[in-house]
């Protein structure tokens, strides 16, 4: 599918999305809009609570009842499928599905939200190609060795037989990025893909997230609380606060000058700029 | 040992923890056996927090688990000073034994998601530990809640709500409020900020020190952030696979680490100006350091 090149590949215009429970209406994400160019990484931080996983999950229509989208437009422009407002698409729609498996991949916060604890990680990885991959499961099976070892699990073939609890928070982590990447996602959407992570893992999946984009061409809309992260993963950054974006910018000028007063308070809080706690 | 030093809170020897390798299946066969804590000793002096920092499944959860009694620990003695001035070894108490004892040393994890049981509202989840060791029950178990719920910065109205209802950095203020609500003497903190926006975060080690400060709470930190620690902690301890690889002051880890895995981690961490490129080859320098080492 060809777009002109300045098309960006996902336009997030006016999101709304509220969870209507009976103590009320939370308007968790409150009139939202950004875009993502090709190849890009596009940041989102801010406070805890403030939508941004719920910004990310109605990417792929995963918010859950009590919680609705209930305004907005979701374009991607994908290479594969063509233009798709996902926003509007029918639940049972079969673009729905081919965005949720293999157009947008996500990583979520938790691990265990990716993974199922009663089957190994090897063969969650092999069902993940199988579903959306016309292979053989014997090549699945090469295909999932392959990532596991690729996002720096040792032992792989060892690993693969083991079950989700069997294995550390992080090693955890590295096999839900494993399944997320091994479908070759347009747009990856990492929602703290890191913070179970100590920082040489860290550094080594930051690198295989930056390789992989290029190797593929895909876009990352990266959420995190952590500026390192930010500083030297992505190329744009937009703030939450409270269901709103409050500042957006490139990576650079946002963090060396920051315009909007509850920026300035989040980078004054960083615990490296913070005086000791006493 | 000084005469004048206080004898330490916690003081762990040796402590060992092996899981068997199985294969997968339904009759699982034993294939081998992963060293996830090997030999581990160290001392906690009260009121004070040491930082437990290294590689993802080096066994930092593990260590902390078999230090509480969470799971069994395979071999080691955990010598802890209760309130009351008697010194138990929690490795080898009996249920029984180890139930009274709890209140004491309570745990923050590094999941909020599944150590919150999804069932239960907010105002439960915090108030279970007084009600199980029957501290507080009625209006007074209700008021010291709502009070720990405050010092958390969860609002009073959050009480009736459900655990999937809050964000993830609104979950883990849930599991610090039940730890902190019994008024331990040992918290170990698993992952206990890492989950919040900087904002919060800052403001829960603040809360975390003034209590340590008006309560004397002694900490044993796990976490990834190491700004965090150099902030937060008096002496780190390094682990990986299984073994404390070095442990010295914070000053000490930060401006002139010994080991060279030390080095290496402090390599990694990627820093907030964009200007300043972090080091994405560790994994390199790592199998460099595996090859010396053996
Ligand atoms: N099922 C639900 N019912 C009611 N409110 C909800 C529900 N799920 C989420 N919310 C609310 O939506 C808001 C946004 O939550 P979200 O998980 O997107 O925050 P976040 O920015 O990802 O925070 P964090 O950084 O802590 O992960 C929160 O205030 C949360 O309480
Ligand atoms: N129940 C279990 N059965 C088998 N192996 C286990 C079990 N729990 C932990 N392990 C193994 O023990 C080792 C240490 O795990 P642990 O969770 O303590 O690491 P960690 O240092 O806390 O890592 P992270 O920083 O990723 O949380 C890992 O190799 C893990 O796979
Ligand atoms: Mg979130
Ligand atoms: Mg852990």
């Amino acid at each position: 599918m060809n777009f002109p090149p300045e098309a960006p590949l996902l336009d997030v215009r006016n999101l709304r999305v509220s969870f209507f429970t009976p103590d009320g209406v939370v308007g968790a994400v409150q009139n939202v809009s950004f875009s993502i160019a090709r190849g890009r990484t596009l940041a989102l931080v801010g406070e805890s609570g403030s939508g941004k996983s719920v910004t990310a999950y109605s990417l792929l229509r995963l918010v859950q009842p009590p919680g609705r989208i209930v305004d907005g437009r979701i374009v991607l422009r994908s290479q594969r499928a063509g233009e798709i407002d996902i926003s509007h698409l029918d639940e049972k729609s079969g673009l729905l599905f081919r965005v949720r498996g293999g157009l947008v991949s996500m990583i979520f916060q938790e691990p265990m939200t990716a993974l199922s604890p009663v089957h190994t990680i090897g063969s969650q990885i092999d069902e993940a190609i199988l579903v959306h991959q016309d292979v053989s499961p014997a090549a699945a099976r090469r295909l999932t060795l392959e990532m596991l070892h690729k996002v720096g699990i040792a032992n792989a073939a060892q690993r693969y037989a083991q079950y989700p609890h069997e294995l550390s928070g992080g090693m955890r982590q590295r096999a839900v990025i494993a399944m997320a990447l091994v479908c070759r996602p347009e747009l990856l959407i990492a929602d703290e893909p890191t913070t179970a992570l100590d920082v040489t893992i860290q550094a080594q999946i930051l690198g295989l997230i930056k390789t992989l984009q290029r190797e593929i061409g895909c876009s990352v809309l990266l959420i995190t609380h952590d500026f390192g992260v930010v500083a030297q993963m992505a190329d744009d950054v937009a703030v939450m606060r409270q269901g709103e974006i409050v500042e957006r910018g490139s990576v650079r000028a946002v963090l060396k000058n920051p315009q909007h007063a509850y920026t300035r308070t989040l980078l004054d809080a960083l615990p490296s700029r913070r005086a000791r706690v006493m | 040992m000084k005469p004048d030093t206080p004898s330490p809170l916690l003081s762990v020897r040796g402590l060992t923890k092996h899981f068997p390798v199985l294969t997968p299946g339904f009759r699982r066969r034993q294939t081998g056996v992963i060293k996830a804590v090997d030999d581990v000793s160290f001392d906690l002096a009260p009121g004070e927090s040491l930082g437990l920092v290294g590689e993802s499944g080096c066994g930092k959860t593990t260590t902390a688990r078999c230090l509480l009694r969470a799971i069994e620990p395979t071999a080691g003695v955990t010598l802890f000073r209760l309130p009351d001035g008697r010194t138990v070894d929690l490795a080898r108490l009996s249920d029984r034994e180890l139930k009274p004892v709890r209140q004491h040393a309570q745990m923050v994890f590094q999941d909020p998601f599944s150590s919150l049981n999804p069932r239960m509202t907010v105002r439960d989840i915090v108030g279970e530990p007084l009600v199980i060791h029957r501290l507080a029950q009625g209006a007074d178990l209700d008021d010291r809640v709502s009070a720990m719920l405050a010092r958390v910065g969860l609002r009073p109205e959050h009480r009736s709500r459900y655990p999937h209802a809050f964000s993830g950095g609104q979950r883990q203020r849930i599991g610090i409020a039940r730890a902190l609500i019994m008024r331990p003497s040992l918290i170990v903190c698993d992952e206990a900020t890492s989950a919040l926006d900087v904002s919060v975060q800052a403001q829960v080690l603040d809360l975390l020190k003034e209590l340590q400060r008006d309560f004397g709470l002694t900490y044993l930190f796990v976490a990834h952030n190491l700004d965090v620690v150099r902030n937060f902690c008096d002496r780190v301890a390094v682990m990986r696979k299984g073994r404390i690889v070095e442990l010295a002051a914070t000053r000490d880890i930060f401006t002139a680490p010994q080991h060279p895995y030390t080095r290496i981690l402090l390599s990694a961490v990627p820093s907030p100006d964009p200007d300043v490129k972090m080091n994405f080859n560790v994994g390199e320098e790592l199998a460099k350091l595996d090859a010396l080492t053996g």
